[in-house]
């Protein structure tokens, strides 16, 4: 409809909306949305408002799922998504290339490039198994005493 | 004008039954959050009951003030003795068990008109947002799995609804589902007095399910009211509270198929009142900017392309070359032939003795 665009919904949802998170007093505010890249609540990330919006989350099996939205499909929310899911054994260079092409290649969001290579660089990191942190020496005297007395 | 917008109504599947309805014009008016806002707080306001506080409370003992001269301060005290009540302070609304202040009355203004055009306009604006799938997740309503925003479905889908079985089952199958189970899990109980005032729990909203009277009956109803958060709303008395709740624009509305067709002769049999027509014509900006009516009526941009350095450290020019060759481009010659370097090789000449004569003779 000629009456409604991606601005005016802004407008109109900009100070409360569902996923917006106002939750401390020094004016920075979240938003939950998952086609937000940097959960920031703002126009240029706002998913749920612009036509054209990416979103980059965990995959269940690992490695990340980047949505995107179909411009064609505004009013039409179960077929309006369009997820690419790249494995956890996909290599880094390759996911990346694959988001850069899906997300700014064919001119979708070219704005948006670097901050979904961002998000999936993280969740990637996240997905990786804890180094664990070697024991601590025992250093003082007490310590080592108490040491040698457990050997 | 083009071909209207249509939009598909769905069998009892939630599959498409091919056949489309014309979207009602109601959904091409303006989108005013400011109209609705102030509309749905005078309505919301025409529902309360008075309340106040008894007219005796803290006035039902024959307290006096014992004036000046004893000490104490004015305040009316509490006559007679033999009790611990005698002497102390009453009525004033800083005295214990006395009056509060501005005692509340049955006569305050309650109720709210708000004007019938007003009325109307926000209605057609919270039906317009209604149809806007990104309101619609602004407002929190689970609308992933739903095929199409606005949601008709066929009326001859709503025949089994009459149970609740039934209506559960369609709201499942046309993918409004997710928005019952929000419902269902944001139960809580109230916090504060209102517990005891018949208010104990609060919840989410869900779909509201807008049927035609006449054509769809009124069985469904009786189906779809144990759901929780499901309302029910015949079109031909569309509600502002229940179509922008909160005064929050974009209510889930699922529609049956005879209600759609209806909608347009409702607003047709609106005597006195036409839709509300839109100030801009193409709300998207970007377009607007972009446009040919636009673009070829910009003059060109003055002066050069120069990228305006905000924020960042100022170089020093005296020690970092790049800078000063930016200021000073003979610079780069004057290094290059090391003219800073060069000694003086004569001697000074002395002025002529008769210079200051001349000098001052000029």
């Amino acid at each position: 409809m000629s009456n409604v665009s991606a601005d005016l919904i802004w407008e109109v949802s900009r100070l409360q909306n569902a996923f917006l998170v106002k939750r401390n007093s020094y004016g920075v505010q979240f938003s939950k949305d998952p086609l937000n890249l940097t959960n920031v609540h703002s126009r240029k990330f706002a998913g749920f408002i612009n036509d054209k919006a990416v979103g980059v989350v965990a995959s269940e099996k690992g490695g990340v799922e980047v949505i995107s939205k179909k411009v064609s499909a505004a009013n039409k929310p179960a077929s309006g998504r369009i997820s690419t899911v790249y494995g956890a054994n996909k290599g880094t260079r390759k996911t990346y290339k694959g988001i850069a092409n899906s997300v700014a290649k064919n001119g979708y969001r070219p704005d948006l490039l670097p901050f979904a290579v961002a998000r999936a660089s993280a969740i990637r990191k996240s997905q990786k198994p804890v180094k664990p942190s070697p024991a601590s020496k025992p250093r003082s005297k007490r310590q080592i005493a108490a040491a040698a007395k457990a050997e | 004008m083009a071909s209207r917008p249509t939009v598909t109504v769905l069998g009892a599947d939630g599959k498409a039954t091919g056949a489309t309805e014309v979207l009602p014009k109601v959904f091409g008016a303006p989108i005013r959050p400011d109209i609705v806002k102030h509309v749905h707080t005078g309505m919301a306001k025409n529902k309360r009951q008075p309340y106040s506080v008894s007219e005796k409370a803290g006035h039902q003992t024959s307290a006096e003030s014992w004036g000046t001269g004893r000490a104490v301060a004015r305040i009316p005290r509490v006559s007679g003795g033999g009790t611990h009540r005698a002497g102390q302070a009453a009525f004033g609304n800083m005295c214990r068990s006395g009056r509060m202040f501005a005692p509340t009355k049955i006569w305050r203004k309650w109720h709210v008109k708000v004007n019938q055009g007003q009325k109307r306009f926000a209605t057609a604006s919270a039906l317009a947002a209604s149809a806007v799938a990104p309101l619609l997740m602004a407002r929190g309503h689970q609308v992933a799995t739903v095929p199409e925003v606005p949601l008709v479905i066929d009326s001859a889908a709503f025949e089994g609804a009459a149970k609740t079985t039934g209506a559960l089952g369609l709201l499942k199958a046309v993918g409004a589902g997710a928005d019952v189970e929000k419902v269902k899990a944001s139960k809580k109980l109230r916090a504060g007095k209102g517990k005891l005032r018949g208010r104990r729990h609060r919840q989410r909203r869900g779909p509201l399910v807008v049927y035609s009277a006449e054509a769809d009956g009124k069985d469904l109803v009786k189906g779809f009211r144990n759901i929780p958060g499901v309302e029910t709303c015949p079109v031909d008395a569309l509600n502002l509270l229940q179509l922008a709740p909160g005064g929050h624009l974009g209510r889930f509305i699922v529609w049956t198929s005879s209600a759609i067709k209806q909608l347009d002769t409702v607003y047709e049999s609106k005597k006195g009142f036409s839709l509300p027509s839109n100030v801009v014509a193409q709300a998207d900006l970007t377009r607007l900017i972009n446009s040919t009516e636009v673009q070829s009526v910009l003059r060109a941009p003055k002066g050069e392309a120069k990228t305006k350095r905000g924020g960042v450290q100022k170089k020093n020019p005296l020690k970092n070359k790049q800078v000063q060759l930016r200021l000073n481009p003979y610079a780069k010659a004057f290094l290059k032939e090391k003219l800073g370097e060069i000694k003086e090789t004569e001697k000074p000449v002395r002025v002529p003795a008769n210079f200051t004569a001349l000098h001052l003779e000029a």
